[in-house]
């Protein structure tokens, strides 16, 4: 019973995972459709990266389709949550990534679905996908048909459910507010010391500092050790702290190719073989 | 003088971080997040053994042995009664596990009972049932690993130096951790089957 295997070996798993079973390396997302076995040819690839490309453009769910021989050892389960975790397929936040992972001669495959998506692709849905309009397909060995009707379903599904519109160009900017707070730190020491002097200025900025420290965290040596390096480093030249903000800002991401737009996943979907 | 002040800018970021302080605030709020997601994943499962007794009993209304063996489980898991606190003392969370670890027992003997109807198993709604069980078992499984991950984090943050300076100053303890149910159970590899 599938489910009782599917029990026994994701318990398994769990305790044994890193050290005891080779897990197989994962292959890196470059298109929307990955075939590892040439089950499908050019032109059918083709078709399919175009239709799945068109969804994350108009629609912004990424539905990526994985062809590979097996699993090994692990549980389609475990390799194809290790797979979508490291591909970070749909959107930060929206989660609207879904993985249909075919291990061929597993004779099983599984879609998984993110967060975002479990409401429209549940389980009980998931299932009905493989169990009669994929499976049908495959118990002919007409990949292709299976996958693209499989394929057709799901957007439709996703389709009908309304997610928020794709960005065009958007960045994500992660500031850490510890560097914003040392910024205005420094600004602030550079108007001090022109207006006090050196030395005041770097009494002001040290207790300043000091004190932050004390509010957050409560630790006095912390809170006088930062008080003391705020104190000395407003005393001396502030060049190498401008330096080095001036570095570490600014996190660019370079467009092209289809990539995992950071989409989270929590062991929904289904899982099927013929 | 350049790498004076270098050197102190970069004390001074150090600081910041205050000997782990933040460390295991993140990770002890990441620990609360992940089991509150294993909880939530194993209520799921309870709920939907109601739906799945009920449909059993349509067709095989005499299995009573296993029917009430499921739904007792279930009753006991219920009656736990879960604490925020209670993933942090050791007693607690082993009953909490050996309940659950029962409910998995009843079930799989439950489900190997149903192999011996073919029309129960062709029923719609079973079908139905089975898929978001499948689905439940897995997301369980996950949410469990993660939680062990997050576990495994913490306690490392709490045991190391300099954070467990910290630690002890803030009474940040080692947490427990999900042990091994079942142990030769899961020693034996599984049978896969191909139907």
């Amino acid at each position: 019973m599938q489910l009782i295997r599917d029990f026994f070996i994701s318990t398994t798993l769990l305790l044994l995972a890193s050290s005891l079973f080779a897990q197989i390396a994962l292959p890196t997302l470059h298109q929307p459709v990955t075939d590892l076995t040439s089950t499908l040819d050019t032109q059918q690839v083709q078709l399919l990266n175009d239709k799945l490309l068109q969804l994350s453009e108009t629609k912004g769910a990424q539905l990526a389709v994985v062809i590979i021989n097996t699993t090994e050892s692990e549980s389609i389960e475990t390799y194809s949550l290790r797979l979508a975790e490291k591909w970070k397929l749909g959107r930060k936040g929206i989660d609207d990534g879904v993985l249909l992972l075919i291990a061929k001669e597993d004779r099983e495959l599984r879609i998984e679905v993110g967060y975002g998506l479990e409401g429209v692709l549940s389980d009980v849905v998931c299932k009905r996908i493989i169990d009669e309009i994929i499976v049908p397909e495959f118990k002919q060995n007409n990949f292709y048909q299976g996958i693209q009707a499989g394929v057709d379903q799901i957007i439709k599904l996703i389709e009908g459910e309304s997610l928020p519109e794709p960005k065009q160009g958007a960045k994500d900017q992660d500031s850490s507010f510890a560097f914003v707070l040392i910024f205005v730190l420094f600004a602030l020491a550079g108007f001090l010391r022109r207006l006090l002097g050196r030395f005041l200025a770097a009494i002001i900025i040290g207790a300043i500092a000091g004190f932050l420290i004390w509010y957050a965290t409560f630790i006095l040596i912390a809170s006088l050790a930062a008080g003391f390096f705020a104190f000395i480093l407003t005393l001396s030249d502030l060049t190498a702290g401008k330096n080095f903000l001036n570095r570490s800002g600014g996190f660019g991401g370079s467009g092209g190719g289809f990539r995992g737009g950071g989409g989270g996943f929590g062991g929904g979907g289904a899982s099927g073989r013929w | 003088m350049r790498s004076l002040q270098l050197l102190s800018l970069l004390c001074f970021c150090l600081t910041l971080t205050a000997c782990g302080y933040n460390d295991l605030q993140v990770q002890d709020e990441s620990v609360k997040t992940h089991w509150s997601e294993v909880i939530n994943q194993y209520q799921r499962r309870a709920d939907l053994v109601p739906n799945l007794v009920s449909t059993v009993k349509g067709y095989a209304a005499h299995e009573k042995g296993v029917l009430l063996e499921v739904t007792n489980a279930r009753a006991k898991v219920g009656s736990i009664q879960i604490t925020s606190d209670m993933a942090n003392q050791e007693a607690a969370l082993r009953q909490f596990q050996q309940a659950q670890s029962e409910l998995s027992s009843a079930l799989s003997r439950l489900l190997m009972v149903t192999e011996n109807y073919p029309e129960l198993k062709s029923d719609a709604l079973f079908r139905d049932l089975m898929a978001q069980l499948e689905g439940t078992e897995n997301r369980i499984a996950v949410a469990r690993n993660r939680y062990i991950q997050s576990i495994q984090e913490y306690n490392a943050t709490v045991r190391k130096f300099p954070s467990n300076l910290t630690a002890k100053m803030f009474d940040f303890e080692v947490k427990p951790n999900f042990t091994v149910e079942n142990e030769k159970e899961i020693s034996t590899p599984p049978k896969v089957e191909f139907n």
